[in-house]
């Protein structure tokens, strides 16, 4: 996955509603690189049947020691 | 006799609750012993945000003449009780930390505040808050930082600041908090207090601020783990009001608190949880796992995923989230957010909603891989944060191009317990030579309150590391 540039976050928060300038494009996006960075190695890997949904079904089952 | 077992306000919320049903307290006199101590404490500390005396002491009395009537309202009758400045209360101002909500009086009351003023409670004010929930450390720019009642010049950590501050100097007996990336658990860890992070859906969230939909929870903060207990038992259970509530039945958390630690397996992270500790954090964390042994529960390794993903994924979602209800104040009035907060929310316009989704759609692989690794276990104990609390003037980066390694750096251990939804319980386990307090927090199975409760209540037998009292200097 790659993380926005301030480019890329101008260009997205403008298309949002709320634009920004270029001081806090660079800020957010050295921000929230990390969370990019991070998450790579499973964006764009999951399976295609996977709904969020499965969140809950995991938490409700019932789990044994 | 000392000073400490002739005031009320030093007692557990268990305690001072049967003291005042047996009349060997009134409302009143706890009422004021509690106001004493606000009085004394919030010039250094700035815990609250708002003080009721007045009012509380007017409830006070109208308890006191319902039980003198034998109406007892329920099992906290007459208790004084702050909670975070989030909580709806019909009819008062609900500032959420924030500029924006100065003024804002709410119409509904929140359903965990509403349960517990069926039980009884009293309201004595409203407790300080990091501006709309939305950071780790305890700074607000609109209403001044909260201080640490062990040293004054170390933040309390947040979002609850108030609540982790207050409950510490013995200014309420108990306090709710939230929790959506750490802020029951860090004010709880730095502030040397007990705290109950829920399971997503254990506590209704009607009527409580949002910050993020899916990782929001609601808990409290109190002196022990039977007063956390208590609470939770009393707000727990599904709400009309809220239907993301779970129905699936509350344990007798009280009950739990009985239990002894033989025969439960309790897990220790084989990494990442125990990566770049400082040393006294360290030492505490050894000395933790010695006494779990000592009482008998057997001390297993576990290797966990990998926690830097989950931590990632909790980003995306909270940023995205956060973003997303603050929408519309952010294009109307963006001048009345404080730097940080406005910082954060902006990060989440950035993040594109297919990466959002997936960070959701990983969440229930990534919580069956969790329940994978810890397989035969009871709890995973690990410290809260890398540190004791840093000093308010450290911490204090605003929205400085480091300020998110700071906010990632204290949150470390919370969110990947944010994003996996599970419970967790910060109790206090040491103090650093500079007196400053360290917690560790055990983490369970989804619903599995009840054995939280049973490791802290027993851990709290066995030591007084929550009963020690932080000293008016």
């Amino acid at each position: 996955m790659t993380k926005p540039g301030p480019r890329e976050v101008m260009a997205i928060t403008t298309t949002a509603g709320v634009p920004v300038d270029n001081e806090a494009a660079s800020r957010i996006a050295n921000s929230i690189g990390p969370a990019f960075d991070g998450f790579a190695a499973i964006a764009g890997t999951l399976p295609f049947d996977l709904e969020p949904a499965s969140y809950l079904l995991v938490q409700n089952a019932e789990v044994s020691k | 006799m000392n000073k400490h077992s002739t005031e009320p306000a030093l007692m557990s919320l268990v305690a001072v609750a049967k003291a005042i049903a047996d009349r060997k307290f009134s409302s009143r006199e706890v009422t004021q012993s509690c106001l004493n101590r606000i009085a004394e404490w919030q010039p250094r500390l700035n815990a609250f945000m708002a003080i009721e005396a007045e009012s509380a002491l007017a409830a006070a009395d109208a308890a006191d003449a319902a039980l003198a009537r034998g109406n007892s309202h329920g099992v906290l009758h007459g208790v004084p009780l702050a909670h975070k400045d989030m909580y709806y209360d019909a009819g008062k101002v609900v500032t959420c930390g924030s500029k924006i909500r100065r003024d804002f009086v709410a119409t509904t009351t929140s359903t965990a505040l509403q349960r517990l003023k069926d039980a009884g409670t009293v309201r004595s004010g409203s407790l300080q808050m990091v501006e709309f929930a939305y950071g780790p450390t305890g700074h607000n720019p609109h209403y001044g930082a909260v201080h640490n009642p062990w040293n004054v010049d170390h933040i309390t950590g947040g979002s609850s600041s108030g609540s982790g501050s207050a409950v510490a100097a013995r200014l309420t007996f108990a306090a709710l908090g939230s929790d959506t990336g750490g802020s029951i658990r860090m004010p709880a860890h730095f502030c040397g207090v007990t705290g109950l992070k829920t399971t997503v859906g254990r506590v209704s969230r009607a009527g409580a601020m949002p910050l993020s939909q899916s990782l929001d929870t609601v808990g409290p903060l109190a002196r022990t783990v039977e007063d956390c207990a208590l609470l939770t038992g009393l707000m727990a259970g599904a709400d009309p009001e809220d239907l993301t509530a779970s129905t699936k039945p509350v344990p007798d958390y009280m009950a739990a608190t009985r239990g002894s630690l033989k025969g439960l397996k309790i897990g220790v992270p084989t990494a990442f949880y125990v990566d770049d500790l400082d040393a006294e954090v360290a030492r505490v964390l050894d000395e933790t796992i010695a006494t779990l042994k000592k009482e008998g529960a057997e001390i297993v390794k576990v290797e966990l995923p990998d926690q830097r993903q989950l931590t990632a994924a909790c980003q995306l979602v909270l940023a995205t989230e956060a973003a997303a209800f603050h929408k519309r104040w952010l294009i109307e009035r963006p001048q009345d957010y404080g730097a940080q907060v406005l910082m954060r929310l902006q990060n989440g316009l950035a993040i594109p909603a297919v990466s959002y989704l997936e960070a959701m759609r990983w969440r229930g692989p990534a919580l069956a891989a969790w329940l994978a690794a810890v397989a035969g276990t009871d709890a995973v104990l690990a410290p809260v944060a890398p540190m004791p609390a840093p000093t308010i003037a450290e911490s204090d980066v605003g929205n400085s191009i480091d300020a998110e390694a700071v906010i990632q750096r204290v949150t470390k251990f919370t969110r990947p317990i944010n994003y996996l939804g599970l419970p967790s319980l910060s109790i206090p386990t040491g103090f650093t030579r500079a007196g400053l307090p360290v917690g560790m927090q055990l983490v369970g199975r989804a619903f599995d309150e009840a054995m939280l409760i049973r490791i802290g209540a027993a851990f709290q037998r066995t030591t007084d590391y929550h009963q020690r009292v932080p000293e008016l200097s």
